[in-house]
């Protein structure tokens, strides 16, 4: 039961087959077992989670209309607020912080009667690659227990490869959905900046942050992306169009779709991972597309643009973190400039005081001409490369990241922690939507990740391809080994 | 004063003015004053994570049709920037506003400093967001954040006023726009208008502006005065002392006792605010509809009616001032003026004759409860020649004791007030005048007019101001002719 995907529960649910009770009860019991191993969640709303699902069983039982995930539980990342559970953000500045509203994602699903299960584990406030920064524990690769499940949504990611929960949602700042989804082998989509609405979302990158889904396959990353893929009024840079029907779009055929490749830009590649992209490539032209260059080449800088700019906006985001209206306050501060130091102090993690720390310094006076503004000239070349790029192509494809999940605590230097973001930084840096869906596995059986982009507001295209590639592939539907031990 | 004809004070004003919106600069929580503490908030304006700013379209509309107030152009794209600094009444630890592409560029303001009308510049005026406040108790200090995200505009000028009038002048006009576009309540006393006066001067004919300094936190126009007036004297004194001295930057409050300006910090510690643009607005982007739509559809302006006081009605630009200056004053003014057919005297009596006898009750000519077209009738019967001068301030007086009760029946029921047009009384009044001024019929006979006037005036007096002037006028003249 654990294993039917959220289009399957919501069918049966509908259909009487199932209740959502039970389906409930059946996550929270594979996350008591399991969840000691992997620690994706943060923390689980078991009694609210119950209470939701008889409601949905009551609605069912009076004949009363259900949303489409009627039923559907669902893992929420803890930096996405639903009202009433502390959203820690993996920061233990925010030990103590109960969400005083829901972000109007959650709002969405609830709408559409999904049932929130938990939330889930991430790098503090969203920096990092590995989920090792959380404030509170370090996830593990459903995979391979020894491995990172990646970040900063690893939580996210882990919960739903080690089946915990059908769906979850993550975050994506520059990468933080698609390089966990390929690392733990399943479906991660950061949806066109501005898609899907941004409101509760506790900030990191503004200008780059984006909520998105993951999901055990394509067809329910769309089902989710047809319900939070909409305006919000709270949000002034969500994109006022109406939501579109991507469960509709993936039916059409592949034929004729161009697919552009970045050869020169994903020419370092080890050998193994260059042979698993080439391999999805021959694939997708078996099922009808074509192939053509493009050049990116100004993705190399996209790292130290991305560094700069989530950074800055990150220093001002992270400032209302002093102590005095929420969060820890330091309970040796005697004056207002100790509150505000030592409650940073004790509060932040070191990757978050360096980051805070970088930003400031790239917007001061006498450096912001020389950092923040040159890279927003870059961003912007960036940008205009992409749009030429697309002239020639409907989607572009590349790997997610440069290997497989790696061993909990390779990374002890940050700059080369970074550098693994070469391949996911710069749809964020563009705004554009852009998937990572399995591809295959290492000679140690570890995920491999396709990434797809296409141009804003093309989600529904991104979604199309990534579902036929699947389809044709076997790979979503290979659970992680991590089960088959446990099952035995 | 010192010596002002050598040094030459340069003046800029910052005016920062609470816009009456319903709700707050970025998010839907009321704006309202006086409520109690932090009752008026939401999860915007208490910096709450995960809460995003959405601009609030009433206050884009009330600067814009500011803008179009004074002339100025309208930035079709204008943008927000966070300007970043720590104090626990700022919610987010960074202020909203617009730094680098401002709403509103350039513009003017036209009004009288004393009976001179004078033209000053605005360079730009922006929004931003209120902050918080601030409430200290004894064993700890309180934050109240009802202020916090309330919509403000900073209405910046250029160097451009030379005296503390000019700049009170200018503010004076500036709270005028406001209040006649219904967008600020511009109360000083509350902080719904706030100044802060850039203050440098230099030598007559000196092409470069010298150090300034800048004075915040006065809380009335009479206040400011005080203080730019007293800053230029301290300026004078420094570098009257020593020739080659560097005022250092700073800011300055006035303390209201001593009547001198006193140094809060200097600028060199002043902070870098990081100014960047705000992620989370995108630029605020205006159609020429919107404006065009705006200018078409706004209000009588004070300008407007500046010019029409002056030009048409031949008030003077000072007297058109105090009106202008006090919009329920000045809009008591126009419903009295349908009523009479000498506006200019009207004028007098509203602005001085009344507003002096309201001013210790509190009241204003609006709260009175006397009726505008009663003051309109008081100046008809002065104009008829029905009452003297005189007995108009007697009558004015009893209107203010009985408000309602109108000039004709007070005059009416008052023997005294009614004007003596019994030639015979008349006759009998010139007489004993001039049998007892021979020094004045002499100097009317060599042709001195003043004399005239001067038999006139005591005839009036002896009639204890109730001889109707046309008919004394007659007789007198008669009398003086046929000596």
């Amino acid at each position: 039961m654990y294993q039917l995907s959220a289009n399957a529960i919501r069918d049966l649910i509908l259909k009487g087959e199932i209740s959502a009770l039970t389906m409930v009860q059946t996550c929270l019991k594979r996350i008591a077992h399991h969840d000691k191993e992997v620690g994706a969640f943060l923390s689980l709303c078991a009694e609210r989670a119950v209470e939701k699902a008889e409601k949905v069983d009551a609605k069912r039982k009076k004949g009363e209309p259900l949303g489409k995930l009627a039923g559907v539980p669902i893992a929420i990342k803890d930096n996405i607020h639903v009202e009433g559970l502390i959203s820690t953000c993996g920061s233990r500045f925010l030990s103590n912080y109960r969400a005083p509203f829901s972000s109007t994602v959650v709002e969405l699903l609830e709408q559409e009667d999904a049932i929130i299960i938990g939330k889930t584990n991430l790098d503090e406030f969203a920096m990092g690659s590995t989920t090792e920064n959380s404030a509170y524990q370090v996830t593990k690769n459903p995979w391979d227990l020894s491995c990172t499940p990646g970040g900063s949504s690893g939580g996210s990611a882990a919960a739903v490869s080690a089946r915990l929960v059908p769906l979850a949602l993550g975050s994506d700042t520059g990468g933080s959905i698609r390089q966990p989804a390929a690392l733990t082998g399943v479906v991660g989509f950061k949806p066109t900046y501005g898609r899907v609405s941004r409101f509760g979302l506790v900030a990191y990158g503004s200008s780059l942050d984006q909520i998105g889904p993951l999901a055990a396959s394509v067809a329910d990353t769309a089902l989710i992306m047809e319900i939070i893929g909409r305006h919000c009024s709270r949000d002034a840079t969500s994109i006022t169009a109406p939501s579109e029907n991507y469960g509709k779009q993936l039916l059409q055929g592949l034929q004729g779709v161009t697919i552009g490749l970045p050869t020169s830009f994903i020419q370092d590649l080890s050998k193994e991972a260059k042979a698993n992209f080439m391999q999805a490539v021959d694939l997708l032209k078996s099922l009808g597309c074509t192939t053509v260059e493009i050049d990116l080449s100004l993705l190399k800088q996209s790292i130290a643009v991305y560094y700069i700019l989530a950074t800055a906006e990150a220093s001002t985001n992270l400032a209302r973190f002093d102590g005095i209206r929420y969060g820890i306050r330091s309970e040796r501060a005697k004056t207002l400039d100790e509150v505000y130091e030592f409650s940073k102090q004790e509060g932040f993690g070191p990757e978050v005081k360096s980051r805070i720390l970088l930003g400031t310094y790239v917007l001061s006076a006498g450096f912001q001409e020389a950092y923040y503004r040159k890279a927003q000239k870059v961003r912007t070349l960036i940008m205009k490369q992409f749009a030429s790029a697309f002239a020639n192509c409907q989607i572009i494809a590349m790997p997610v990241s440069p290997f497989p999940a790696f061993p909990i605590g390779s990374f002890q230097d940050p700059l080369q922690m970074y550098l693994q973001d070469i391949y996911t930084i710069a749809a964020n840096l563009a705004g554009l939507p852009a998937i990572s869906v399995p591809s295959g596995f290492s000679q140690d059986q570890k995920p491999y990740g396709l990434q797809l982009l296409g141009p804003q507001m093309h989600d529904g295209a991104v979604l199309h391809t990534a579902y036929h590639y699947e389809q044709a592939t076997t790979f979503s539907q290979i659970p992680p080994r991590f089960n088959n031990e446990v099952l035995g | 004063m010192s010596n002002l004809h050598e040094w030459e004070p340069v003046i800029g004003l910052e005016v920062h003015i609470q816009l009456n919106t319903k709700s707050k600069m970025f998010s839907s929580a009321p704006n309202r004053f006086g409520d109690e503490p932090n009752t008026n908030i939401g999860v915007v304006c208490t910096g709450q994570p995960g809460s995003l700013p959405v601009i609030n379209k009433e206050a884009v509309r009330k600067a814009v049709q500011f803008g179009c107030a004074v002339g100025a152009e309208i930035a079709l794209v204008s943008t927000f920037d966070r300007k970043s600094y720590f104090y626990p009444d700022s919610p987010r630890n960074f202020q909203i506003t617009q730094f680098e592409n401002p709403i509103i560029l350039g513009g003017s303001i036209e009004t009288a400093v004393g009976e001179e009308i004078k033209t000053f510049q605005i360079h730009h005026a922006h929004l931003e967001d209120d902050a918080g406040m601030l409430k200290h108790f004894t064993s700890f200090a309180g934050v109240d954040y009802n202020r916090a995200g309330v919509p403000l505009i900073e209405i910046v000028s250029e160097p451009c006023m030379h005296s503390a009038a000019d700049a009170v002048a200018y503010a004076n006009a500036i709270k005028a726009i406001m209040e006649y576009l219904n967008a600020s309540d511009c109360n000083m006393e509350e902080g719904s208008l706030r100044c802060d006066c850039n203050i440098s001067i230099r030598k007559r004919g000196e092409k470069q502006l010298r150090n300034k300094i800048e004075i915040k936190n006065m809380n009335s126009f009479r206040n400011m005065e005080m203080a730019i007036e007293a800053e230029i004297e301290r300026q004078i004194a420094l570098y009257t002392h020593d020739p080659d001295a560097i005022i250092p930057k700073g800011t300055y409050r006035f303390d209201l006792e001593k009547k001198e300006t006193v140094l809060m910090r200097l600028k060199e510690e002043a902070e870098d605010y990081r100014y960047f643009p705000e992620p989370d607005l995108p630029p605020l982007l205006l159609s020429l509809s919107f404006v065009e739509e705006i200018k078409k559809t706004l209000p009588e302006l004070p300008k407007q009616r500046f010019h029409r006081y002056i030009e048409e009605l031949q008030i003077s630009p000072y007297s058109a001032s105090l009106l202008l200056n006090d919009k329920p004053l000045c809009d008591y003014f126009e419903e009295a003026l349908a009523h009479t057919s000498n506006p200019r005297l009207l004028c007098n009596w509203v602005t001085v004759e009344f507003v002096g006898r309201l001013k210790d009750s509190g009241k204003t000519m609006g709260s009175s409860g006397i009726p505008p077209n009663h003051l309109a009738e008081l100046v008809s019967l002065i104009e008829k020649g029905t009452i003297t001068g005189k007995i108009a301030k007697l009558v004015a007086d009893e209107m203010v004791l009985a408000p309602g009760k109108s000039p004709n029946a007070i005059v009416q029921e008052n023997p005294d007030y009614q004007p003596v047009s019994d030639s015979g009384a008349i006759e009998k009044i010139v007489d004993e005048v001039l049998q007892e001024n021979p020094q004045s019929i002499a100097d009317f006979q060599a042709k001195k007019t003043k004399a005239y006037t001067y038999l006139m005036g005591q005839a009036m007096k002896k009639s204890r101001g109730k001889a109707d002037p046309s008919i004394l006028n007659a007789i007198l003249t008669k009398k003086l002719e046929s000596l």
